[in-house]
């Protein structure tokens, strides 16, 4: 497990480090002068030559980057010039928003996912089949926010019984935080729940053709010990790799999905900073999704080697 | 007039094209009719919005926010412009950024996974690269050109084919990769062909239906990769319409005129309804053959 996790190390560095050399250089490749946007309105010369010496602009781009990389190891994220503000501060006052959403999307994904994937791959009839299969295929095809926008208007406008716009957090009132939360993160889990419960569906009817599958039912196992005993753990691998990926959709989504809820998390950070064209921000946000995608991808992997030999074995 | 697989096997194919023949099939199934025909309806609508509206996407009246009528099939936003007209409008934007974006991915895409193919040095370097993109979740990426470029139609057009890249260039490196083992490849390289020439008449024309089949999918990623883009704010800008836009005028509006979103919405299901089935046609049209 070591050395397979030791083998994949360099090239998801690599991957981190030439997203940092991106995120760094993308910024400044964009028209226009930063020390003027962060100056502010009407700025005389002095203040932008100010703002140029405190922000750095002024030295070699390499000597900017080794700094702003070096400060993040420190776990200095830097000041934002437009918010006049740390920006672990900025993160801290909206990242709870965020994992809220995040954290309970990813539960509704799991949980519908792995719901959908067992009655999938389990025996039925024509008919529920065929419903189950539209289903699914009707929810791959829809990007969250058209799902986002039907639940609004089905259970915002039309019963109203949910909040559409705004936020409170679940830490103040989690009951009330809890009612604003369910939209969205049901709005961000219901396409990925489709793409993994399709894997989870397809490894387990593929599962069922095997020889030890035909070995437990002629022992006697009934259906659903088959099913949970037998079928599924030897199904998991695709559904957990998909997992895994699907956590950085999960980040992004919220993006488009805090927009159209009014919710204030670190998607809006991120529209707001590329608004205000806010550099030290944009490139710090952007590596930290690049690094959060690539972590839960590698963390589903290590589940994945843990479950299956084959793959320690082949590294 | 029953049209019996018999007598279909007899006669005589117009299309002479073993290869064009093929993908014609898929146009024959029920899906990829209602496919195409959804999608010529949808064009010819966006083909014809500056003939049926003469006065343009802008012209604004008294009446703002009402709900669907007779006038106004899909209602009006908020400054009283006819949101059918809008949305016609809006998806000649739409379909003219897929149109540019898809294509230019396709190309730049393959030609970058065939350049990969060619030698091993390239093709490390193509895969981390490759690698990289697929590192930036959904639509940061496309944040990050628009942060360069500005927001607009061109950014979204490059935010679309640098997100397509991975896709055609790990496909065009894979079936290229099995091609180059087979037999004829061995032959022709044997008559002494070139391997430029090897590459492109040979090698292409056998890898190319996975990739055909990867852009009608693509294409659908596309339209949303526009959408989400302009509900945050970062698409095209007002007051020109994108079907993506026309969502982000109508969220603001949704407790009080809540039909805003739904004629947008509308036609942009439709416009990747019809691309799905299009592509799920051609896909099952180039694996029976």
């Amino acid at each position: 497990m070591i050395r397979y996790l030791l083998g994949r190390i360099p090239s998801i560095l690599l991957v981190i480090f030439l997203a940092s050399i991106v995120a760094f250089i993308l910024p400044r490749l964009a028209p226009g002068d930063p020390a003027v946007v962060m100056a502010g309105p009407d700025p005389t010369p002095e203040q932008v030559e100010a703002v140029r010496e405190a922000a750095g602009f002024n030295r070699p781009l390499i000597e900017q980057y080794l700094s702003w990389v070096l400060g993040l190891f420190r776990g200095d994220l830097g000041v934002s010039f437009i918010l006049n503000r740390p920006i672990g501060e900025l993160i801290l006052s909206r990242v709870e928003s965020t994992l809220q959403l995040a954290g309970l999307a990813a539960v509704f994904m799991i949980l519908l996912g792995f719901a959908l994937g067992i009655l999938g791959g389990s025996r039925l009839r024509r008919g529920s089949r065929l419903a189950l299969d539209m289903f699914n295929t009707a929810m791959l095809a829809t990007p969250p926010f058209l799902v986002a926008l039907v639940l609004i208007l089905v259970f915002g406008i039309w019963l109203r019984i949910l909040p559409v716009s705004g936020e409170v957090g679940l830490s103040e009132n989690f009951g009330l935080g809890l009612q604003y939360l369910l939209l969205p993160a049901a709005a961000l889990a219901l396409t990925q729940a489709a793409v993994v419960g399709r894997l989870l569906q397809t490894s387990m009817l593929t599962t069922r053709g095997e020889e030890f599958i035909d070995l437990a039912v002629a022992k006697g196992a009934s259906p659903a010990r088959v099913t949970f005993r037998h079928v599924l753990p030897a199904s998991l691998d695709a559904a957990i790799v998909s997992i895994g990926l699907r956590i950085g959709e999960l980040l992004s989504g919220a993006i488009i999905i805090e927009a159209i809820f009014a919710r204030n998390g670190l998607g809006q950070l991120a529209v707001q900073a590329v608004n205000n064209r806010d550099y030290f921000l944009i490139q710090t946000l952007v590596i930290g999704a690049v690094v959060i995608a690539v972590l839960s991808q590698l963390i589903s992997e290590v589940v994945m080697a843990s479950l299956d030999p084959r793959i320690r074995l082949e590294s | 007039m029953a049209d019996t697989p018999s007598f279909a096997a007899n006669r005589r194919p117009r299309v002479k094209n073993p290869v064009l023949r093929r993908y014609l099939t898929a146009f024959r199934t029920a899906r990829g009719i209602a496919g195409s025909v959804i999608l010529l309806v949808l064009v010819a609508l966006a083909l014809l919005a500056p003939v049926l509206y003469p006065g343009g996407y802008d012209v604004q009246s008294a009446e703002s926010l009402r709900g669907p009528s007779l006038a106004h099939p899909f209602g009006t936003d908020q400054l009283g412009r006819d949101l059918l007209t809008r949305s016609l409008f809006g998806l000649r934007i739409d379909l003219t950024i897929v149109a540019v974006a898809v294509p230019l991915g396709m190309v730049v895409g393959t030609t970058l996974g065939l350049i990969g193919a060619l030698s091993r040095v390239a093709g490390t370097v193509l895969q981390r690269v490759l690698d990289v993109i697929i590192g930036f979740p959904g639509i940061v990426l496309g944040m990050c050109i628009i942060l360069i470029m500005g927001p607009g139609w061109s950014a979204l057009v490059i935010a679309i084919t640098v997100s397509s890249l991975p896709t055609f260039g790990r496909l065009s490196r894979a079936a290229m990769l099995s091609q180059a083992q087979r037999e004829y490849v061995m032959a022709a390289r044997t008559l002494g062909v070139s391997r430029v020439t090897i590459i492109t008449r040979h090698i292409l024309p056998n890898a190319i239906d996975p990739i055909l089949v990867a852009g009608a999918v693509f294409v659908v990623h596309a339209i949303f990769i526009e959408a989400g883009l302009s509900i945050i704010g970062l698409g095209i800008q007002p007051p020109e319409p994108s079907l993506g836009s026309l969502l982000n005028q109508g969220m603001r509006y949704i407790t009080q005129a809540p039909t805003y979103v739904l004629g947008p919405t509308v036609v942009l299901f439709l416009l990747a309804l019809s691309f799905s089935l299009i592509s799920d046609s051609l896909n099952k049209a180039v694996n029976r053959a």
